[in-house]
């Protein structure tokens, strides 16, 4: 890339890097693989800067390439992740206050298979619409609303009572 | 406040948690890129070199022996289709006893092995050039090798993914279409594929089998 290209870059990840490792880090629950994903993604996009156009577009690009890493990353021979009903006791702290509010989700969303936690993730803290969350993943409008409504019926059966506010949307 | 509301407000505070460090910065996301696309054109030169040997390798049977009669520049065309033969011959020796690639090297498993890439665009011509998927770069035991491409089979756009799992590692479920095959070194090559969202057709669904059979005796 010449130096504009790479000045262009470098001002985009460090206006970004903080949000999409927040972002990471919904969708997996883990720090350390939330920087992977997120580098991962950081690394795609440098290498194919020079194709993206449409530089209007590169939040979605990166939201893009951050699911389809993680989901992907789930379904790998060597983490594949694996998801229950049953939920261990202890496993999901109460939520008291909002240190263990954050906690609780965090650990809720884990539980949640990986595309319904994308969606939730791009919906609710990304503040994407149907469309564009339908968009961000290459899937319908109908399956958005469906995998909504899947997502947060897994994330109470897990949470049961302790967060009252989860209600299926869309 | 709607629920929808009530939902963002919660994500936006589970999301709120003070980060630990960034384990990474702009440095090293341009050196991880460059060492990438360093070791790309190594593996493009390296099939590149491979072909010319082979190349070399016919014309060579082809050309005229010292001492013997010259081929003239007109003559050529007639010994054209024996050279051609010959380098065929060649390069059908070379397909017929490839040597396996094996376990990748590397301390870390490479998501994107070049060198697996080079063998699946052997393969599988129509992958070449496709960008590559977005991967972690946490470190895996350095025997797997993987391949996670973005790629269009005619109007039909997905994840095509090659994994190969050395002698004694037994492959998982795949959600997906999906072919699995023994390898020539004693692994496990497992090819899958999957359409841009739930429900879309998969690229080369149709090609995996045979993708996964080409495979094994180079891997």
């Amino acid at each position: 890339m010449d130096e504009s290209a790479e000045a262009a870059f470098e001002a985009y990840f460090r206006a970004r890097r903080d949000a999409v490792r927040r972002t990471a880090y919904l969708l997996c629950g883990d720090w350390h693989r939330a920087d992977d994903h997120a580098q991962a993604a950081f690394v795609a996009l440098h290498r194919h800067w020079r194709r993206i156009r449409d530089t209007a577009a590169l939040d979605a690009w990166m939201r893009r390439t951050l699911v389809r890493s993680v989901v992907d990353e789930s379904r790998r021979p060597w983490r594949r992740e694996r998801f229950t009903d049953v939920v261990e006791a202890g496993a999901v702290a109460s939520a008291t206050d909002g240190v263990a509010t954050r906690h609780v989700l965090v650990d809720g969303l884990r539980s949640v298979p990986p595309r319904q936690r994308a969606v939730l993730v791009l919906r609710y803290l990304e503040g994407l619409d149907v469309a564009g969350t339908a968009a961000a993943l290459g899937c319908s409008e109908g399956t958005v609303k469906s995998q909504t409504s899947h997502g947060l019926a897994a994330l109470r059966a897990v949470l049961g009572d302790t967060l009252d506010d989860l209600r299926p949307a869309g | 406040m709607t629920d929808d509301d009530r939902l963002a407000a919660l994500f936006s505070q589970a999301a709120a948690e003070t980060p630990p460090p960034p384990r990474f910065d702009h440095d090293r996301v341009v050196a991880t890129s460059r060492r990438i696309t360093a070791r790309r054109r190594s593996a493009v030169l390296g099939g590149a070199m491979a072909l010319l040997v082979v190349t070399g390798v016919g014309v060579a049977v082809g050309l005229p022996r010292p001492g013997g009669d010259a081929v003239s520049s007109a003559a050529a065309p007639a010994a054209a289709p024996e050279a051609a033969a010959e380098a065929g011959a060649a390069a059908d020796a070379v397909r017929a006893a490839p040597v396996p690639l094996g376990p990748g090297t590397t301390e870390c498993a490479q998501r994107q092995d070049p060198q697996l890439r080079a063998v699946l665009e052997e393969v599988l011509p129509e992958v070449a050039g496709a960008v590559e998927a977005a991967v972690t770069t946490d470190c895996r035991p350095g025997g797997e090798r993987g391949v996670s491409l973005e790629v269009s089979d005619g109007g039909t756009a997905g994840l095509l993914t090659v994994e190969y799992l050395p002698p004694g590692e037994p492959a998982g479920p795949t959600s997906g279409p999906s072919a699995v095959a023994a390898t020539a070194s004693g692994g496990t090559v497992v090819v899958g594929s999957r359409g841009e969202g739930p429900g879309t057709p998969a690229p080369f669904a149709d090609r995996l089998d045979a993708t996964a059979a080409d495979l094994a005796p180079r891997l």
